[in-house]
């Protein structure tokens, strides 16, 4: 069990959240999208797992390097 | 030159304060070559590897090819006498050099001894390594890649004392390092804590790489900080990876085993010419050059809002297995890879619209700049694959000088001379689409059917163009739609084809045959143009 803290690669505002916390995600799974330069950043699962946490709402804006979820593998 | 071989081991050794001589000068040779291997003794060698750290020896040993390495100033150190002025022992000088082969290709290398003084200096008015050292000697007569092992901080405040005077900087100045990056490959290892001269060399270096957790680098160390700012900081929250790879770009790249760091440089120099008067190394393709991979087809997605992976994408049209990425984790926007195509080394330049839509950042600038000259310097044919919206925007990209640092990537690849082809996967915007290519030379755009291009995206370019026309409408917004519909149709890239403004738009599943026709068909013109480059001008 690893817990992995996803940074956000951009900064920008949280436009869709597709998982929500305790969900099993697969590997590479969108958890949620990012709007940045008008192009729409998923993220994604870095392991299959659990959404252990999500830390941002949908129209939440984001920094570049902000953790914005918690998946435990 | 001595020809000590480093399993030698059984010499005679000194067991008390009172000296030896010697009959046979032979067994002088092997008691001192002896002291050498030595190093810095048992328990410095053992706080070297309770650090998770090699020696030095045992880094050359881990790098190079098995048994290859001739060791150069073996003998140098500081010796100790007794009364009779007859020797007692030897510390050997904190540096250890020497030719040595990787890959069966010869490399001059180096690096600091750290159990020994801690890699500082001997107290010789010779340097062995670092900035003037006669390891940069090695490299730059006898043509040949200079790789620096480097665990040291520089030099020690003792030395003031021993000499008498304190030195001017640029005494041991960085001009060999400076010509050595127009001549052969210079790779530089970041092993231990670097500061000072050691750190600085690691900068004036081709590619450097650094172990994640185990290396430091900075201009100056946590007590000068506490010195200088009174800030408290440790070492590797001022200079880890963490920050020097991946938030300044200081270090290229990071690795997480000595090991592995070590692979890196061989595969970084196994793209390289030993120098930039010969061609880069040709290797015999297991890979087709008319492969047709039918995945490119669907690589990119129809909504252009939508992203896509641009490092799958290239690894469907290199050489299977072939790429070896520079700086990945900082300046993200970009990706530069160095690859092979039908077995020729090639640079490859994308954007990445995984991150700020692939737009050039300041850091992205930077780092496209120096591996276009890196390519350019050793002969490297170029190919982009653009996907560029424009500069970054926004207070912080102007704060970081993003235009200034964008427009020095244009200067850079508007004086290119190695052949240059640039495919356009999607976007292709603005001055940071100008970065892309070179119309000075060889040079050939290509572009798949899903490119845009233009001086800015119809997207806010009507909105800009026609904001009074827009305002005046019953209902602006329709209005707005309305136009960008009419200018979308002239966006087509097949009108621009049409035009003859790209040469050619291509099938994506022909990307690779086409890119290795082209990277083939300028090869001729690159043998005939071997030689240093001089690059003219001031940069932006």
């Amino acid at each position: 069990m690893a817990d992995h803290e996803i940074a956000a690669d951009v900064t920008g505002t949280v436009w869709k959240i597709v998982r929500q916390a305790g969900e099993a995600v697969a590997e590479g799974e969108a958890i949620m999208i990012l709007e940045s330069m008008k192009m729409e950043i998923p993220i994604e699962a870095p392991a299959a797992g659990r959404l252990a946490e999500l830390r941002v709402a949908e129209g939440d804006p984001v920094a570049e390097g902000d953790i914005v979820c918690v998946v435990t593998a | 030159m001595s020809g000590q071989k480093q399993d030698d081991a059984e010499h005679p050794v000194a067991k008390s304060d009172t000296g030896q001589e010697w009959d046979d000068p032979l067994d002088e040779l092997a008691f001192r070559r002896a002291e050498a291997l030595k190093q810095g003794g048992e328990a410095a060698i053992e706080r070297q590897h309770g650090g998770g750290r090699l020696t030095v020896r045992e880094r050359i040993a881990a790098l190079t090819d098995a048994g290859s390495f001739r060791e150069v100033g073996s003998l140098a150190g500081s010796g100790t006498y007794d009364a009779e002025n007859r020797l007692v022992s030897v510390t050997p000088a904190p540096y250890v050099a020497g030719f040595a082969r990787i890959d069966g290709r010869p490399v001059a290398l180096g690096g600091e001894d750290f159990t020994v003084r801690g890699g500082t200096t001997f107290g010789s008015q010779r340097r062995k390594g670092g900035q003037g050292g006669f390891v940069e000697d090695l490299a730059w007569h006898y043509r040949i890649p200079l790789v620096n092992l480097i665990d040291g901080a520089g030099g020690s405040v003792t030395s003031i004392r021993k000499r008498g005077h304190s030195v001017f900087p640029g005494v041991h100045g960085f001009e060999r390092s400076v010509s050595l990056l127009g001549a052969v490959p210079v790779a530089s290892a970041v092993l231990g804590t670097a500061a000072g001269g050691p750190a600085g060399r690691a900068i004036l270096s081709h590619f450097s790489v650094m172990v994640r957790g185990r290396s430091q680098i900075f201009a100056a160390g946590p007590p000068v900080v506490k010195r200088s700012l009174g800030m408290e900081i440790d070492k590797e929250a001022l200079g880890g990876a963490a920050v020097a790879v991946d938030a300044a770009g200081t270090i290229h790249n990071a690795a997480d085993t000595e090991e592995e760091a070590f692979a890196q440089i061989r595969r970084f120099l196994s793209y390289l010419p030993s120098n930039v008067w010969e061609a880069p190394p040709v290797l015999p393709a297991d890979d087709p050059a008319d492969r047709r991979d039918e995945g490119l087809a669907s690589a990119v997605p129809h909504k252009r809002t939508q992203p896509y992976d641009m490092r799958k994408l290239l690894k469907l049209v290199i050489d299977r297995d072939s790429g070896f990425e520079i700086c990945p984790t900082n300046g993200k926007p970009l990706i530069t890879l160095l690859a092979r195509l039908g077995g020729r080394p090639v640079g490859i330049v994308a954007n990445n619209p995984m991150v700020y839509g692939g737009a050039m950042d300041a850091a992205a600038a930077r780092k496209q700049v120096h591996f276009m000259e890196l390519c350019d310097t050793f002969h490297l044919p170029i190919v982009f694959f653009v996907d560029v919206p424009g500069f970054m925007v926004g207070e912080k990209a102007e704060r970081e000088g993003t235009l200034r640092e964008g427009m020095r990537a244009v200067f850079a690849a508007g004086r290119l001379k190695v052949p240059t082809l640039t495919l356009v996967i999607r976007k292709c915007y603005g001055m940071a689409g100008m970065a892309t290519c070179n119309k000075n030379d060889i040079d050939l755009k290509l572009a798949w059917p899903s490119a845009e291009w233009g001086s800015l995206p119809v997207q806010g370019g009507v909105a800009a163009a026609f904001a009074r026309d827009i305002r005046a409408a019953p209902d602006p917004a329709a209005r707005e739609r309305e136009i960008e519909a009419e200018f979308a149709a002239y966006a087509s890239p097949f009108r621009s084809a049409e035009a003859f403004a790209v040469e050619e738009i291509i099938d994506p599943r022909e990307t690779r045959p086409v890119l290795c026709e082209f990277v083939e068909l300028a090869e001729r013109r690159q043998r005939i143009e071997l030689g240093p480059r001089l690059r003219g001008g001031v940069q932006p």
